[in-house]
């Protein structure tokens, strides 16, 4: 009987666990799913190699043509009529497709991640700011800003109308009075009366100057700002009129809005990231001021608060790492349509300008010659975009899974 | 319930209103004069001033400051936008500038095409989704899960241009058994009632017509079902799962009930309240035109007209056509609002 020293005798204490972050842990879980492992590699994958063949690989695809090759199903064997290697043929111009479709990705992916940074951008801080403001109370200072700039605005629509700047200068001083004044007769209907009159008569007396009608006009909208004026705007109020224009972005169907606006700035790659970025503001402002709006009832939230912080700090040092994870999986799911939208563009010929290679406009370049056979023109650029946008996917299934596992189902 | 249904509509009312707004800048803002693009490129200085008096578009976009300074307000009131509510108001959408055929004329042709596409494509995600998502949750973590969940995340992830290609390709081109565009073959001629072809068809009985036009249908529908149908798929299974978690699904399986019964029965009904709402939400994205899947298949719906009245700069046409799209968009998803409230009284009182 073999005997048992103290010294072999490992004590595992349960109760207290190897300190790991929560970053840690998450990518634990997320290397130990196979799908996420499979999208991992699949992203790398395209990354590694479009980012190396476009610094390491040179490509001119200006000078690239060879019509006695034009059309040449893939060869690997070079023999008397095609006299290269071309694993995935050739397209009309007789360039190689490996290549075009390697270097495409560069363009492709590249459109992808600047239009997800611009709705990203542009969207998490509308989210951001609405939904913090949507049920906390404001500061005074802050107040001050809302009903000055809710002045500015209304009030430059009437200077507009008549031609006079001063006047969204005083409407916007209304504002600002209103604002110092808050608790003058609060909540009553003589409040309401005196603001009114004073937004009438600010644009009454200033449209006089210039004509009896434009006096008029003013007057009424005076009248209507001021009215707006007076009552208690709060973040609330902010935060619904951002939403609104935010519902208006969404009405209309992406693709098409997209198009629209190309065609407003003029085709080009550049001006593609920028649609696709504008069409997805819309969705990263929903889903973050959604993320906000659940974490700005917290405990640790009425703590900073208690304490006296101020609210930029607490949107940026306690709201946002609370909320990075679903910010996370929706920027690589975004990545994977955005990677789409722009084929789509491409396709349409309204993204990248020829020659320059790029997987949806190699499609829309090819696409014609299918019935005279030349499947692996659109057959490649085609896979190429399917396996980077399912690459996406999967990576964003598997973050949603590792980032969250109360949802994980 | 009526108070919740006014309360939405009250605040449709906005988004209405800013997405004409929209629509209306936008046409505006976009290089190229409407005038010059009617007449042609060399139209003389006069024939083009005289065409902008006839259309209005010489008055001021909005608001016509210059009159308000001259004390005229009917003037002020008179601007480009104002006329063009007034005329939307009366169902006057204008004529095409290229073709000269009232918008509102082609409109009747081409929704309904769009409108049977959408439907169509949406039956097929539907019974090839909920099915496929069922069988999914009800052997999770098994291999007929993963690979239903990966095939339906290849089908999120398709280039639907791409798959529609493909299947001319296949079916078209090598196999010859579909045709590989239009809606209808040349010759072949269905009495319109709705527009709806297979509608029409089967009323007037014209069943040569019938099979010519679900042949021309197919391959279309199925290109557009993919992306709601993985969609519709990785909804049913989740929200499944959810729902298999619940205790009295544990009830139901403990007092000994069979499983399809607790899975159709006690399961599917809770289930299926997120899977009811994305099926509305993607027929909103559907019945918006599919601009790509119209493009490759020459089906002559409203989203492919768009795109082209967007490169002809046909004004009227894209005001009239994104107006249609946009209200129709907000529309269904009002209507999901409405039903999803119906089902779950708790968003009603929210």
């Amino acid at each position: 009987m073999a005997e048992i020293t103290t010294e072999e005798i490992t004590v595992t204490d349960f109760a207290v666990r190897e300190h790991r972050s929560l970053w840690v842990d998450a990518w634990r879980r997320l290397a130990s799913s196979n799908t996420a492992r499979l999208g991992m590699f699949i992203v790398a994958f395209f990354i590694l190699s479009t980012t190396f063949s476009h610094f390491f690989w040179e490509y001119e695809p200006k000078k690239d043509l060879n019509y006695s090759l034009k059309l040449k199903p893939p060869t690997l064997i070079p023999n008397e009529e095609v006299p290269s290697v071309h694993p995935f043929g050739t397209d009309k111009l007789g360039r190689d497709i490996f290549r075009r479709v390697v270097h495409g990705g560069w363009n492709s992916l590249r459109v992808g991640i600047v239009a997800v940074s611009i709705s990203l951008f542009f969207g998490g801080l509308t989210g951001l700011f609405t939904g913090f403001y949507e049920n906390i109370d404001t500061t005074h200072i802050e107040r001050l800003v809302l009903f000055g700039l809710t002045g500015l605005v209304l009030g430059s629509l009437s200077a507009w109308v008549a031609a006079q700047p001063i006047q969204a200068i005083f409407f916007a001083i209304l504002g600002v009075i209103a604002a110092y004044f808050k608790n003058f007769q609060k909540g009553k209907a003589l409040r309401m009366v005196v603001f009114t009159i004073a937004g009438a008569l600010i644009g009454a007396i200033l449209g006089a100057f210039v004509s009896g009608a434009a006096a008029l006009i003013s007057l009424i909208w005076g009248a209507i700002t001021g009215a707006l004026l007076s009552r208690p705007l709060d973040g609330k109020f902010f935060s619904n009129v951002m939403m609104r224009l935010m519902d208006i972005i969404l009405s209309f169907p992406g693709y098409l809005l997209a198009i629209a606006i190309v065609a407003f700035l003029g085709p080009g790659l550049e001006k593609g990231m920028i649609a696709i970025g504008v069409v997805g503001i819309p969705v990263y402002a929903r889903l973050t001021r959604s993320a906000v709006l659940s974490v700005s009832q917290k405990e640790y939230i009425l703590a900073a608060q208690s304490v006296g912080e101020g609210h930029g700090r607490i949107i940026f040092r306690h709201i946002t790492p609370n909320i990075l994870s679903p910010i996370i999986v929706q920027t690589t799911m975004g990545l994977a349509g955005a990677i789409l939208s722009a084929a789509a563009l491409g396709f349409l010929g309204l993204g990248a300008i020829p020659p320059e290679p790029e997987w949806g406009a190699m499609l829309g370049d090819s696409y014609r010659y299918l019935t005279s056979g030349a499947w692996w023109a659109v057959l490649f650029p085609g896979l190429a975009i399917m396996f980077s946008v399912l690459g996406f996917n999967l990576l964003g299934d598997g973050l949603r899974d590792a980032l969250d596992p109360k949802l994980r189902t | 319930m009526s108070r919740y249904i006014i309360r939405r509509i009250f605040s449709v009312i906005p988004t209405l209103i800013g997405v004409t707004f929209v629509i209306f800048m936008f046409q505006r803002l976009i290089p190229g004069d409407p005038a010059v693009a009617m007449l042609g490129e060399h139209a003389t200085e006069e024939s083009v001033e005289r065409l902008r008096e006839q259309f209005g578009l010489n008055r001021p976009l909005f608001l016509d400051r210059e009159a308000l300074a001259k004390g005229d307000i009917a003037g002020f009131f008179d601007s480009q936008y104002i006329r063009y509510m007034n005329r939307l108001v009366h169902l006057d959408m204008g004529e095409s500038i290229h073709r000269r055929i009232p918008v509102l004329e082609t409109l009747k042709i081409r929704f309904p095409a769009t409108i049977e596409l959408a439907f169509f494509a949406m039956f097929i995600a539907i019974i090839i989704g909920i099915p496929t998502g069922i069988i999914s949750a009800a052997n999770r973590n098994t291999p007929i899960d993963s690979i239903s969940m990966i095939g339906s995340l290849v089908g999120v992830s398709m280039p639907i241009f791409w798959l529609g290609l493909m299947e001319i390709m296949l079916f078209a081109v090598m196999l010859q058994w579909l045709p590989a565009g239009g809606r209808i073959s040349v010759g072949i001629e269905i009495e319109s009632i709705t527009n709806l072809y297979l509608v029409d068809s089967v009323l007037t009985a014209n069943w040569v017509g019938f099979k010519d036009a679900s042949e021309h249908i197919i391959l279309p529908a199925i290109a557009l079902a993919t992306i709601p149908m993985g969609i519709i798929a990785r909804m049913t299974r989740s929200s499944m799962l959810d729902v298999l978690q619940e205790d009295y699904i544990r009830t139901a399986k403990a007092k000994g009930l069979g499983r399809s019964l607790v899975l159709f029965r006690h399961a599917l009904k809770n289930a299926s309240l997120p899977v009811v709402t994305i099926v509305g939400l993607q027929m909103g994205t559907l019945l918006a035109g599919a601009v790509l899947t119209e493009t490759i298949f020459s089906w002559p719906g409203i989203g492919r007209w768009v795109y082209d009245g967007i490169l002809g700069r046909d004004y009227p046409i894209v005001q009239g056509g994104t107006l249609v799209i946009a209200f129709v968009f907000i529309g269904v998803n009002f209507f999901v609002d409405i039903m999803y409230a119906f089902l779950d009284p708790r968003i009603r009182y929210n």
